[in-house]
């Protein structure tokens, strides 16, 4: 579902895109973005998310790292090497993988920053405008 | 709520009769019963034709409309008395959440799965409340891969499950704020779930009393099986609570309604005193159950 969905002019704060296999964990991601005022699309796995970024009007990729068709690191990959304007967009991975390799392994695919679930709400937030280069 | 058999009602009013009756308790009691929920309103109405003795339905409404030994009161106490809603058992929530889920996480790691079942669900409130609740309540939410079952025998509840449809009375114990995150207003007092929520519960038909049928489902952590169990005789009660043993992973937890007491039923739980709620747990090492 798509919150605060707004037209061109008045997209501040941002669209954010949330990748993860799990419903209960995209709502909860995305009240907790609709509640700081940005619009919420989702995506169900890497294959849905690529789709997503490439029609454009997405100011942040979160994403998980485990998931079925595409994980969250082959998404990363993909996305930086595609020669479309998304290829730059901010990504966030919010992963229960809390190893140094598996962060390690996000970076070097293209993460901007990595956090290890469980994430609050306020700290979905926080991270999503600091990224998206808003004062909050 | 679920039976243990889908009981066809000997006398079953037309759409006409059962509208003429909704208008007229609603004029009497302020009570609105909307006529999509015929099988709550069947099943009672049935009950009460039956325990009223009338031979139709006719007579049975002329002696309602006199209020014959204060009908009104009973008919409306048996449309409301199985009638659910969301958060209906906030203490069984906090208990989840507050006892349950933190001893079940305590020795899993991060992003295995967490199984809940509630069953029967009726017409869905119990899971989409586990759902909400977790949402709004638990902060580990993100950190496992929950999965919410739920099951019922009758294949009409489910549809409205499936659906998501629910009147005002429904979510009365919810507060505005969960409303407005959760439901989407569609028509005069009737809410639509979020296709979120919705999708985070599965559903699926189960009669609890066959091996056959519950032997697909296995390994959950959290089963919520209230006022099921009271429907059946000694044996039924035993096979089922037997068969939810088997559902259960060991270490298990299953929660009964408030009459309830497994104790009665079968030895091969062990009883949790949790502050919220007496909770039953397939022991870790698990009784054989043969």
């Amino acid at each position: 579902m798509t919150t605060n969905s707004q037209n061109g002019a008045a997209r501040l704060p941002g669209r954010v895109l949330v990748v993860d296999d799990s419903s209960l964990v995209r709502l909860y991601f995305r009240e907790a973005l609709g509640r700081a005022g940005f619009a919420v699309d989702e995506a169900i796995n890497g294959i849905e998310a690529m789709e997503k970024v490439l029609a454009g009007d997405i100011d942040l990729v979160i994403v998980d790292i485990n998931m079925p068709r595409m994980d969250g690191v082959t998404f990363l990959r993909t996305l930086r090497r595609s020669s479309s304007a998304a290829a730059m967009l901010p990504a966030l991975v919010i992963s229960t993988e809390a190893g140094e390799d598996d962060r390690e392994q996000a970076r070097a695919a293209g993460a901007n920053f990595y956090l290890v679930k469980p994430v609050s709400q306020e700290d979905v937030a926080r991270y999503a405008a600091a990224l998206t280069g808003l004062p909050r | 709520m679920a039976q243990l058999t889908s009981i066809e009602p000997a006398i079953r009013a037309t759409d006409e009769e059962v509208q003429r009756l909704c208008e007229f308790l609603y004029r009497r009691t302020g009570m609105s019963f909307s006529i999509d929920k015929r099988y709550y309103i069947d099943r009672r109405l049935a009950e009460r034709i039956a325990v009223t003795g009338s031979s139709s339905f006719q007579s049975y409404f002329a002696l309602l409309r006199s209020d014959v030994d204060h009908e009104i009161e009973h008919l409306v106490n048996a449309f409301t008395v199985n009638e659910t809603y969301f958060y209906r058992e906030e203490h069984q929530l906090h208990c989840l959440t507050a006892g349950v889920l933190e001893r079940i996480v305590s020795t899993r790691p991060a992003g295995a799965p967490i199984r809940i079942w509630s069953v029967p669900c009726s017409t869905g409130e119990e899971p989409y409340s586990i759902a909400i609740w977790l949402l709004e309540n638990w902060g580990q939410v993100d950190a496992f891969d929950i999965e919410i079952v739920g099951s019922d025998i009758d294949t009409r509840v489910l549809e409205a499950a499936i659906s998501g449809v629910y009147g005002k009375r429904a979510l009365m114990r919810l507060s505005a704020t969960v409303i407005q995150r959760y439901f989407e207003p569609i028509g005069p007092g009737e809410y639509r779930i979020d296709p979120g929520l919705r999708d985070s519960v599965q559903f699926h038909r189960v009669n609890v009393v066959d091996p056959q049928q519950t032997a697909a489902y296995r390994d959950f952590d959290v089963i919520f099986c209230r006022n099921l169990l009271i429907y059946f005789d000694d044996a039924s009660r035993r096979l089922a609570a037997e068969n939810l043993y088997d559902c259960l992973r060991p270490g298990g937890y299953i929660l009964l309604g408030h009459s309830e007491s497994m104790s009665r039923i079968s030895p091969l739980f062990d009883v949790c005193r949790f502050p919220d709620a007496i909770v039953y747990q397939r022991a870790e090492g698990g009784h054989d159950n043969q």
